[in-house]
């Protein structure tokens, strides 16, 4: 658990300082995991899945992502950026990687490397667990933290469908970093930053959903880091790092919708948006819905370059994306970089394989009102009961985004019935024509 | 704990209302996810049958302490040879139904795999009424 008693450490803050209380997050947050309180919203640890979906609906902006103090980066001798192809897919298709590259050497960085150099080492990996594992036949990708807290959180019979292994950034970092201790640097020296597009990547670094300790020791906003790259590019565009970066077009492509799929077989699926997960999931669980193979699943629409902290449009960043793998492609193709020619040596490529895989993913319902049937039996009555008294209207001025919500509330000791308007005036009718007849005396029974 | 659920005839977008709600009850109860699988298919094919083999008909769902039993009514042919029906791989499903993915004759079969009793009385010109019991655990 995290410092503050919940299970999952949260990057999504609200600013009560700006927060008007104005509940648009409150409809849009697909777990109903915020409420008004006070006129400010707050939101509910254990059913966020920082998804982002409320940051993007927020009209004052009063919904922040923390991130790492950027000064952390002088704790350590070598500085290593993570970055994600995203990040390249912000700018503008005649910057080059390298540009780009030489930017953040500038700005402190020791040396830059891309998550996606294990993609191939990784689709192998995958298609071994899958073999291993034939009394499944619908397995979810690990990829989009996001996802795999829904999960836990509204489809606790589904955390056996994901695939058990790391995500393709924490297998990034553990390369990196085993091939740089390898190497004869201390553990102590080595700095690994993330270059994060969303909240959901920021919470699973802090508080990964197998309750390990990540091995990335801090995480940067793609949104901040964009601004200095972007700064700097316009006053000294000649800067360049050589590099000997080998990505594939497929390796570019893979935090793209079907980026994942495309390597499996034709009865995979890509999902990409909250919305459309949960619809799709619903029917998995129901087993109207099966693959046979692997369900790629996203929180953003378009993926990774729809996370929150991405500046640029997302269709634009896909299409610069693509235009980039299909340069790569064309090109006669480069030399594997060192980082995949060590997945060659067989022994690193079976230390890191044992070292990402991952013991159990736990399910965490946020839907069960009490382990005991006979009680939450009657719960659920309550809830019908007062749902009964309650107008239907979904008009949020109770501080719940439904009136389901608040019935729900209500019988968890979490708010008051009366705190629906509509509701109230019933009840003071119901007094009035109480005093009527008993008097007024009744008010101080 | 009661629920009714209206079936609408002829209409398979529809079918599978009642056994989303039953399903979010039954997670709120905290009943162990296999047997809300088991509860959410049997129901699922039967008021798919109410759908593509009758003329719709009625859903009652009675939930209490230890079990949760779900009546599905129709008004419809009625079921000639049930016997017959039980048999996995029968079916009578037109083309129409076929080429919506219906009509493997797996629907009756399921049912009864997956529920720990299951009733059917039938009568040929009135309607079908199957009777379906899981016992809860959570
Ligand atoms: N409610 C009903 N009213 C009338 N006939 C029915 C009803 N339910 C089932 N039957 C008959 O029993 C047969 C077998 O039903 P079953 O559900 O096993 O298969 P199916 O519906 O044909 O195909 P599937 O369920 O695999 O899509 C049906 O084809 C139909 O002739
Ligand atoms: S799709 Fe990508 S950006 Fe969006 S929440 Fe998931 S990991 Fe983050
Ligand atoms: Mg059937």
């Amino acid at each position: 658990m995290s410092e503050n008693g919940s299970y999952f450490y949260h990057a999504l803050r609200v600013d009560r300082n700006v927060c008007t209380g104005c509940t648009h997050c409150l409809r849009s947050c697909p777990t109903e995991a915020i409420r008004i309180r006070k006129g400010k919203a707050v939101i509910y640890s254990n059913k966020c899945i920082d998804c982002g979906e409320c940051f993007k609906v927020c009209p004052s902006h009063a919904i922040y992502i923390k991130q790492d103090d950027f000064e952390l980066l002088d704790d350590y001798k070598y500085r290593i950026a993570l970055v994600p192809a995203t990040f390249i897919g912000q700018f503008a298709n005649d910057v080059k990687t390298s540009q780009i590259y030489a930017c953040l050497k500038k700005i402190g960085f020791t040396h830059t490397y891309e998550v996606e150099h294990a993609v191939s080492f990784l689709i192998e990996l995958y298609k071994q667990y899958m073999a291993e594992h034939d009394e499944i036949d619908t397995f979810i990708s690990p990829y989009c933290p996001a996802i795999v807290r829904l999960i836990q959180v509204r489809f606790p019979s589904l955390v056996h469908n994901i695939i058990h292994l790391n995500a393709p950034l924490d297998i990034a970092s553990i390369v990196i970093r085993q091939r740089l201790v390898e190497a004869g640097i201390p553990g102590e020296d080595i700095g690994i930053f993330y270059v994060s597009p969303c909240a959901a990547k920021i919470a699973a670094v802090k508080s990964p959903a197998e309750g390990k300790k990540s091995i990335i020791t801090g995480v940067i906003n793609m949104d901040f880091l964009y601004n200095k790259v972007k700064l700097m590019l316009s006053n000294s565009k000649s800067i360049v790092e050589p590099i000997n970066h080998s990505l594939t077009g497929n390796d570019v492509l893979w935090g793209l919708t079907t980026g994942e799929s495309r390597n499996f077989n034709n009865s995979c699926f890509a999902v990409d948006g909250i919305r459309n997960a949960i619809e799709f999931l619903e029917k998995v669980e129901d087993e109207e819905i099966s693959a046979n193979g692997l369900v790629e699943m996203r929180a953003c629409d378009q993926s990774c370059v729809g996370g929150v902290l991405c500046p640029t449009n997302r269709f634009v960043a896909k299409q610069k994306l693509k235009a980039r793998a299909e340069i790569i492609d064309s090109k006669p193709k480069k030399e594997d970089s060192d980082h995949k020619v060590a997945f060659n040596n067989k022994e690193f490529a079976e230390k890191i394989a044992e070292m990402v895989k991952i013991d159990e993913i736990k399910p965490r319902s946020i839907l069960k009102l009490n382990d005991n049937l006979q009680i939450a039996l009657r719960m659920v009555e309550n809830m019908k009961r007062i749902e009964g008294m309650l107008p239907g209207i979904d008009c949020s001025a109770c501080g719940a985004p439904t009136c389901n919500a608040l019935a729900e509330d209500v019988i968890r000791n979490e708010s008051k019935i009366e705190n629906c308007i509509f509701a109230h005036k019933k009840m003071e009718e119901f007094y009035k024509v109480m005093f009527d007849i008993w008097g007024e005396d009744l008010k101080t029974l | 704990m009661h629920y009714t659920f209206d079936i609408e005839k002829g209409n398979f977008t529809n079918a599978g209302n009642a056994s989303g709600s039953v399903k979010k009850t039954l997670k709120q109860l905290n009943v162990d996810p296999s047997s809300i699988k088991r509860i959410v298919v049997a129901l699922y094919e039967a008021e798919i049958n109410a759908v593509a083999h009758a003329y719709g008909g009625k859903i009652d769902i009675d939930i209490d302490g230890d079990k949760i039993v779900m009546v599905v009514a129709d008004q419809g042919p009625g079921i000639p040879n049930i016997e017959l029906a039980m048999t996995e791989g029968y079916s009578t499903a037109s083309q129409k139904v076929r080429e919506m993915g219906f009509g493997a004759g797996m629907g009756l079969p399921n049912m009864k795999k997956n529920t720990d009793k299951l009733d059917i009385q039938t009568e040929l010109g009135v309607g079908t009424t199957i009777t379906m019991t899981v016992f809860l655990k959570n």
